[in-house]
């Protein structure tokens, strides 16, 4: 009879301690809705550091959704080139060229200004992460001093950058710390790490982080916001590519 | 009766004999002629095309340019380009002086980017430098100060446009950003260099500066029309860059370009005379094959005159003259008949191109042989010496023949 007790007991701790660890999915979903303001206008830098030295870009990013954004360069060297990002699509404006285009196919994989960063990295559009991927729990590990849970992604398609990516999700904020993004045969292809946030209407924005192209020797991006403004109002065409020349 | 004399009557007895000898000596040293003509075409071709349109007699670049070269590292170029070239130009007068701007894009089509190699150059100076408005075959040149670009064969094809048409590149600049900028179609040139017609654009050196945020800086600037090797001329250029306080380039004879042209050009010699021996030897088979096939038909005649009292060494020296003669006679006429052959088409050029398509060398579609007193001399000596020695193995085993033996053989 003790014995049957003692099962009892365990068996509810065990079902009320699974109650308490929410499942991948549902981390994920949490993640996502405490990191993307409605709207928002975004001042911030890309510090590029490689073999040659510290290359630094500067920018304005405007965003509506998960699905609209617009990042404008101020910085010298590339004043006025806009990259738009509509649902899947991506526009590039150089004024030197005085044209708008399409990127696609290979041309995705480039560089942004000589970045970490590939065009490829800004194309998420408006689906969200479980639209692309199956999430698994994988465990726990802090990061930083941060209790986070580790998440594994695997592609759903072919049509992502990246066939499996780890996250690891701050248990107590649901933010992620640090991210590695893998190709098909395993290999690690990117690591992005995010090391601070900044607090808004509720939101929480990564502010600073630092991505690796491990295919490049010696070099990583610093991506920094230096100002930021939630519920912005656009006109009805400002994300249009048309408006990207004007 | 003088063994000379000897001789030629043989010659004259066994015409037939004779003419087959003396044509197949005549034809090896034709062709010895011809193909060492074209060889001496193919390396100077490939020196003027180095010269012409990669490295001029000296280069200047950066002292870090060509350790990170496969980077585009545009940042390391000569800062103060108008000053560089003005101080070449006053050490070295009537040297031609080409400034440019070597750097990949990317060009934008619909459905996908076509990798190109950008040159942006001064082209009133490459008037001079690469004789550019003798390879135009489509439009005219690029104004400077234009949004113009001249396209070659490669480009021109691949991406579809027309004269007038705008394509759009896209680039990295000095500063590692990057940038895209459009250019309108108003020429095509087409180089003596089978790569460059490939991908290559070159477009007013003004803009390119601008586009790739260069400043007045270049990747290079290269010099031509000084002496030969460029090495006299490199090193006063280098002492003036000390003087000035120019530390961080260099100039360079093409000939000391580490790891560079002149070690593929050192390499292609000896290819190219490689190629020569292997045809030199296969020459001189047919040679040594006719006279002593000659020879060996002849044993019943050397059999006679043996028995006549001719001694062994009276017989070597006869056939040997014979031979000689043959072989003057065989060698003159091939070589009288290849530089005939050679000459007109060191004017015309003979036609490789088709040969050529997608072999990525220095060398140009289209050959032109070059016949010097040196190989027609090389060629007569050699043809001769080779078929007058040849004469001597069989002839020598001939003589050591009993003459009774001689005799009976058929």
């Amino acid at each position: 009879m003790k014995r049957i007790l003692l099962f009892g007991i365990i068996l509810t701790a065990a079902a009320a301690l699974a109650a308490q660890t929410p499942s991948a999915e549902e981390i994920i979903r949490q993640m996502e809705a405490k990191s993307s303001p409605e709207t928002s206008e975004v001042e911030g830098r890309m510090v590029t550091n490689d073999r040659f030295g510290a290359k630094e870009t500067s920018f304005i990013s405007y965003a509506q959704g998960t699905d609209l954004s617009l990042i404008e360069f101020t910085s010298l060297e590339e004043e006025g080139q806009k990259i738009l990002r509509s649902g899947d699509d991506l526009y590039v404006y150089f004024p030197d060229a005085g044209r708008t285009i399409r990127m696609q196919g290979a041309a995705l994989r480039d560089s942004v200004m000589g970045s970490d960063f590939s065009y490829e990295d800004m194309t998420t559009g408006d689906r969200g992460i479980l639209d692309d991927y199956t999430a698994e729990l994988k465990g726990s590990e802090s990061v930083d001093g941060r209790d986070c849970w580790i998440i594994g992604l695997t592609a759903l398609g072919p049509n992502v950058p990246y066939y499996t990516q780890d996250i690891w999700v701050d248990k107590e904020l649901l933010v992620s710390r640090q991210v590695y993004k893998y190709a098909v045969s395993g290999r690690l292809l990117k690591t992005m790490k995010i090391q601070e946030y900044l607090e808004m209407d509720g939101y929480l924005v990564p502010s600073r982080m630092i991505m690796e192209d491990k295919m490049k020797r010696n070099s990583s991006t610093e991506f920094h916001i230096e100002r930021m403004k939630t519920n912005v109002s656009f006109s009805r065409t400002f994300f249009s590519h048309r408006e990207l020349s004007r | 009766m003088k063994l000379t004399n000897l001789a030629f009557r043989n010659m004259r007895r066994n015409l037939r004999r004779t003419i087959l000898s003396t044509t197949a000596i005549a034809i090896a040293a034709l062709c010895f002629v011809f193909l060492f003509s074209l060889i001496a075409g193919m390396k100077d071709d490939v020196r003027t095309n180095l010269v012409n349109h990669y490295n001029g007699q000296v280069r200047i670049r950066h002292n870090e340019y060509d350790k990170y070269e496969q980077l585009n590292p545009l940042f390391l170029g000569i800062e103060d380009q108008t000053a560089v070239t003005t101080a070449v130009e006053e050490a070295l007068p009537g040297a031609y002086v080409s400034p440019k701007i070597s750097f990949p894009a990317a060009i934008y089509l619909e459905e996908e980017n076509l990798a190109s190699l950008g040159q942006g150059v001064d082209f009133e100076r490459e008037k001079v430098f690469q004789n550019l408005e003798d390879l135009m075959v489509l439009g005219r040149l690029p104004e400077m100060g234009s949004n113009e670009v001249l396209l070659t064969p490669g480009l021109y094809n691949d991406t579809g446009v027309t004269l007038g048409d705008t394509l759009t590149f896209f680039t990295q600049t000095r500063g590692r950003g990057a940038n895209g900028f459009s250019l309108t179609v108003v020429g095509v040139a087409k180089f003596p260099v089978q790569s460059f017609n490939k991908m290559t654009f070159l477009a007013p050196l003004d803009r390119i500066q601008y586009y790739l945020r260069m400043g007045d800086s270049v990747t290079e600037v290269l010099i031509r029309n000084v002496e030969e090797d460029g090495r006299t001329s490199a090193a006063l250029l280098n002492g003036i860059f000390e003087r000035r306080g120019w530390n961080d380039i260099t100039a360079l004879g093409w000939m000391d370009i580490p790891g560079g042209v002149f070690g593929w050009l050192a390499m292609a010699e000896q290819a190219y005379n490689f190629m020569g021996l292997i045809f030199f030897l296969l020459g001189a088979t047919v040679i040594v094959n006719t006279t002593m096939m000659v020879i060996f038909e002849r044993t019943k005649e050397i059999g006679t005159v043996a028995a006549m009292g001719m001694t062994g060494k009276q017989i070597v020296k006869l056939f040997f003259l014979e031979a000689l003669f043959i072989s003057i006679i065989g060698s003159l006429i091939g070589v009288i008949l290849g530089s005939i052959l050679t000459i007109p088409l060191g004017n015309v050029g003979l036609n490789m191109q088709d040969a050529m398509e997608g072999i990525s060398m220095e060398v140009s579609g289209i050959f032109y042989p070059v016949l010097s007193w040196g190989i027609v001399i090389k060629v007569f000596v050699f043809s001769t010496v080779i078929a007058s020695l040849a004469s001597f193995v069989p002839s020598r085993r001939a003589a050591k023949i009993n003459p009774i033996e001689a005799l009976r053989s058929e």
